[in-house]
């Protein structure tokens, strides 16, 4: 469903991206891991149109070039970005926030439904539909912004760092609406600190070093990969080659 | 009554100030450019209705027929082909609006220098509906009360559909976070120019309406600029209802001085009222909470 193909992108003399390649099939959950600075909010960037790739790069979505498009007709195309920060209007209330995100032409039809299906992933923003979303907890206001890309109708939705800041809890909540989002049939990219709770939710995972590919598999098997094990998901530097016993 | 001798003129000025804010509103809060020369603008729409009507004999009110969507059109063009251009070389807010001072500074001089060549120096008025009419024991001409009614239908028009309709929303979204309304999928860059349109649109029905009753002359349109820039930094930048509360209040404030305490005072009223407002809440009436 989407393409990547020799995706490079310089800021001034940095590159932060070089050639990196990426494949998402229709349904999927892939996540990317790497590290802080690795490249993968500007992979993600790239993707929505807001950061320009170096000619050459190749982003193909449903077979359609999209690499030179602006941000709102890729968002038109039925790509969704939740970026890092997550970009909710402040000012603006839960309510309007969703509207806006049924403001592309492609989410007009089915508004009505696509609003009842978000309030039923995230129930707590019922009660809030009128409060102005900066007054809201991180929590909250991540709700607010997963549920203002799922009103514009995605095929596919990105996400940066969605439980960076949250609760243990809020966390878990965020995750098991993804896994939700996902049965609906809507394909996710992520991009997370969190590598446990983003390998158990995924299907396949990208490493991504220095900007460059430096990986790829199903998540199970990076699970079980010691050197994976050591670099995210906090194992400690096993003291002597005895393996750990398998479950 | 001395309570409506005060708050009826005050209201006449006051929703001239709000509809003059409410289209800098749109100008500076939506497309983010600091047009200096947006008093100029107002001062070529009267001067368009003062031509029309001692020329061709032209209502006023038919004027607005023309004027604005002239005007829309020329600050449509104006946006797209010299605006738009430094707003994408600007880095950050700051550099956007250090260019698009620069640049509409010079147009002051411009528009303004057309008109001195054209009409001079001296003043200009004409006299249309100016007949006396008594309302709640306060005596008003006719055109006063015509231009408020105009403010208060177009006020209301602006707002709502600023807060009731899809585009109206996705303007005021981009007011609140260019980059963010880029990921739901709005046209940031043709969404600011149709504002900045729009903007356009209301300062000439400003200027037209003002030249109903009010005598100007080509070097006056900065006095406007200031008391548009008071009136949306004092009513919260980029909120709509901020600007109108803030521009009626404007009105009231300066007309009550003038009247109990002396004309000449009107400006340092203006200025302490800006004051005390931004001690108090120093984003304004309607801003957010200080961030």
């Amino acid at each position: 469903m989407l393409e990547i193909a020799a995706l490079s992108h310089f800021y001034g003399k940095h590159q932060a991206l070089a050639d990196v390649r990426l494949d998402i099939a229709s349904g999927e959950i892939v996540a990317i891991l790497g590290a802080n600075g690795a490249g993968k909010s500007t992979l993600l960037k790239s993707i929505a149109g807001l950061v320009t790739p170096t000619s050459g790069a190749r982003i193909r979505f449903e077979g359609a070039d999209i690499a030179k498009l602006p941000p709102h007709q890729i968002v038109e195309r039925g790509i969704s970005l939740v970026p890092e920060g997550r970009a909710v209007f402040g000012e603006l209330t839960v309510a309007e926030n969703l509207q806006l995100g049924a403001y592309p032409a492609r989410a007009r039809a089915g508004e009505e439904q696509r609003l009842a299906k978000v309030l039923a992933l995230f129930p707590r923003l019922t009660e809030r539909m009128t409060q102005a979303v900066r007054t809201m907890s991180g929590g909250e206001q991540q709700m607010v912004a997963i549920g203002r890309a799922l009103m514009s109708n995605p095929v596919l939705l990105l996400l940066d760092e969605p439980s960076l800041g949250l609760s243990p809890l809020l966390s878990r909540e965020v995750f098991r609406a993804l896994a939700q989002i996902r049965e609906s049939g809507v394909s996710v990219l992520l991009v997370e600190q969190n590598a446990r709770a983003s390998l158990d939710i995924a299907d396949r995972v990208y490493l991504i070093e220095s900007g460059r590919n430096a990986g790829t598999g199903s998540a199970s098997d990076m699970k079980n990969n010691p050197d994976i094990q050591r670099a995210y998901l906090g194992k400690a530097r096993a003291p002597t080659t005895a393996s750990q016993p398998s479950p | 009554m001395l309570l409506f001798d005060i708050v009826l003129p005050g209201l006449v000025l006051g929703g001239m100030y709000a509809l003059i804010a409410l289209g800098l509103t749109l100008q500076y809060g939506v497309a983010r450019v600091m047009n200096l020369s947006y008093g100029e603008s107002l001062i070529a729409a009267a001067f368009g209705a003062l031509s029309l009507y001692s020329g061709l004999g032209l209502s006023p009110l038919v004027a607005l027929l023309l004027a604005v969507p002239c005007a829309a059109a020329l600050n449509w063009l104006l946006y797209r082909f010299l605006l738009e251009r430094l707003m994408r070389r600007g880095k950050d807010r700051g550099a956007k609006e250090i260019d698009s001072i620069l640049v509409t500074f010079g147009m002051l001089f411009v528009i303004q220098g057309i008109m001195l060549v054209a009409f001079g120096g001296q003043y200009y008025s004409y006299s249309y509906l100016s007949i006396p009419v008594v309302v709640l024991g306060t005596t008003l001409a006719v055109n006063r009360l015509v231009a408020l009614l105009f403010a208060a239908v177009i006020g209301t028009a602006v707002y709502l559909a600023l807060t009731r309709t899809r585009i109206g929303t996705a303007v005021r979204a981009i007011a609140v976070d260019p980059g963010a309304a880029r990921l739901v999928g709005i046209d940031v860059p043709s969404m600011s120019g149709f504002a900045f349109a729009c903007g356009g649109g209301l300062v000439a029905i400003g200027g037209v309406l003002v030249s109903m009753f009010l005598t100007f002359n080509a070097s006056m349109g900065v006095v406007f600029t200031m008391k548009a820039l008071v009136v949306v930094i004092m009513g919260g930048v980029g909120n709509v209802m901020g600007a109108l509360v803030a521009g009626l209040m404007l009105g009231v404030v300066e007309t009550a001085v003038a009247r109990l305490v002396d004309p000449g005072l009107t400006l340092a009223a203006t200025y302490a009222l800006f004051l005390v407002v931004l001690l108090i809440k120093p984003t304004g009436l309607f801003g957010r909470a200080a961030a």
